[in-house]
């Protein structure tokens, strides 16, 4: 759990996860308060805990739970998409004092089932090979999920290309035809208001 | 040499090994950076160790962001403005937490979204137990290079789906903008051209303005 960054104690951040469907996602976080009598961030504070929100790419809300100050947290896409983690904690001071902000380390791990390391070393050679290519299938299954989003994204990309392309077209034809007849409708209208003015 | 097959408890310096070199580990987030924010990351690193910082802005603005990275002492290891994609490897020249910033603060409006890969160290060896003095079995060494080869095409796949979606945030742009455009040019040209009429018509009825005039 290495990679840190800093928070107010009320802010919510999200990160984003773009993944097909059908993927497991594992998410480890530890958070930490700053303690102002110490000027650092206290170990372990006490009812110090964190409502992890994931939201669907339909706005669905997949997971919502209040985790304590260390935890981690799954869940499984239905749909391929944008899925966004957020964190917020659970800090009910009102007034925030001046200068306290959280310290949130996180670390996510997308599509592979993770490898007990332990468990491999504790058999044999047949086995511990045999575990190594069952985690080698469980990559390639998941870099076909990723070969078949990125192919439906592809299509999504393709028509608005094509879609641009035609409103292009389209517009400038209805502007020229736009131009054409008022330009028509210009004259006709000055023209007949300087006879009915006597002036030509 | 103790005989192949045999297991008997690890040479401790085989098991520090195995330990150090575990101590690879690659982070990778896709966040949103709002307009005139700076986002920082922080991550503890050994001396020694080769880290390689990628980043790619996704969607936004000119998709450009500005990037820095300090090590422990405060000195800037590297600082680029206004980037899109950049990756950067460097050997931590000691112990630290090291310090990597994304500023948005150029920006008045847009928000972007940012994804970094941030690497720490080398993997791991996938049979370190393995007397390396012995050959790997074939099963073992086919093993090795599909996990080899899964790493690239996973690294692929990765650029290519970032790129793709920056190509297809351009392109929702790019449409959005045509749509507008047209339908404002084409109220623009009608209001314009009926307003010169009447704005014409206007200048010649003025009660005092004698069509005798132009008569005589």
């Amino acid at each position: 759990l290495a990679l840190y960054f800093h928070i107010g104690e009320r802010e919510e951040k999200c990160i984003i996860e773009d993944i097909p469907s059908d993927t497991l996602v594992v998410g480890n976080y530890k958070v930490q308060r700053w303690d102002l009598h110490i000027h650092d961030f206290l170990e372990s504070a006490p009812g110090l805990g964190m409502f992890v929100t994931v939201t669907s790419p339909t706005s669905e809300v997949l997971l919502s739970k209040l985790y304590g100050p260390q935890g981690t947290f799954t869940f499984t896409s239905y749909i391929s998409g944008e899925h966004i983690i957020c964190f917020q904690s659970n800090s009910t001071r009102f007034a925030v004092i001046a200068g306290s902000k959280l310290r949130i380390h996180l670390d996510i791990k997308v599509g592979e089932h993770f490898l007990d390391e332990s468990a491999i070393q504790a058999k044999d050679k047949v086995n511990e090979v045999n575990i190594r290519l069952e985690h080698l299938i469980e990559q390639i299954h998941h870099v076909t999920r990723e070969q078949e989003y990125e192919r439906e994204r592809e299509e999504k990309f393709r028509k608005t290309s094509e879609e641009t392309n035609s409103n292009i077209l389209w517009w400038a034809i209805v502007q020229t035809l736009i131009l054409i007849s008022v330009g028509i409708w210009q004259i006709k209208s000055l023209r007949d208001f300087f006879i009915s003015k006597k002036l030509v | 040499m103790p005989p192949r097959g045999s297991r008997g408890p690890l040479p401790p310096l085989l098991l520090v090994w195995a330990l150090a070199a575990c101590a690879a580990r690659a982070s990778e987030i896709t966040f949103e950076l709002p307009d005139n924010a700076k986002q920082c990351f922080y991550e503890e690193i050994a001396q020694g160790t080769k880290c390689t910082l990628e980043f790619q802005v996704i969607t936004g603005g000119h998709y450009d962001v500005d990037c820095r990275l300090e090590d422990p002492d405060g000195i800037v290891l590297y600082k680029e403005m206004k980037k899109q994609y950049d990756s950067f490897t460097f050997t931590a020249s000691r112990n630290g937490t090291y310090k990597f910033c994304f500023s948005n603060e150029f920006s008045t409006f847009t928000h972007k979204t940012v994804y970094f890969d941030f690497q720490v160290g080398e993997d791991p060896p996938l049979f370190p137990n393995e007397n390396r003095v012995t050959a790997l079995t074939q099963m073992e060494s086919a093993c090795v290079s599909i996990h080899e080869a899964l790493k690239s095409v996973i690294d692929y796949q990765t650029h290519f789906r970032l790129r793709e979606a920056q190509g297809r945030s351009r392109a929702e742009d790019l449409n959005t903008r045509v749509a507008y455009w047209s339908i404002g040019e084409a109220i623009i040209l009608l209001v314009v051209s009926i307003g010169q009429v009447f704005l014409l018509k206007s200048f010649f009825s003025d009660k005092r303005t004698t069509t005798t005039r132009v008569g005589s």
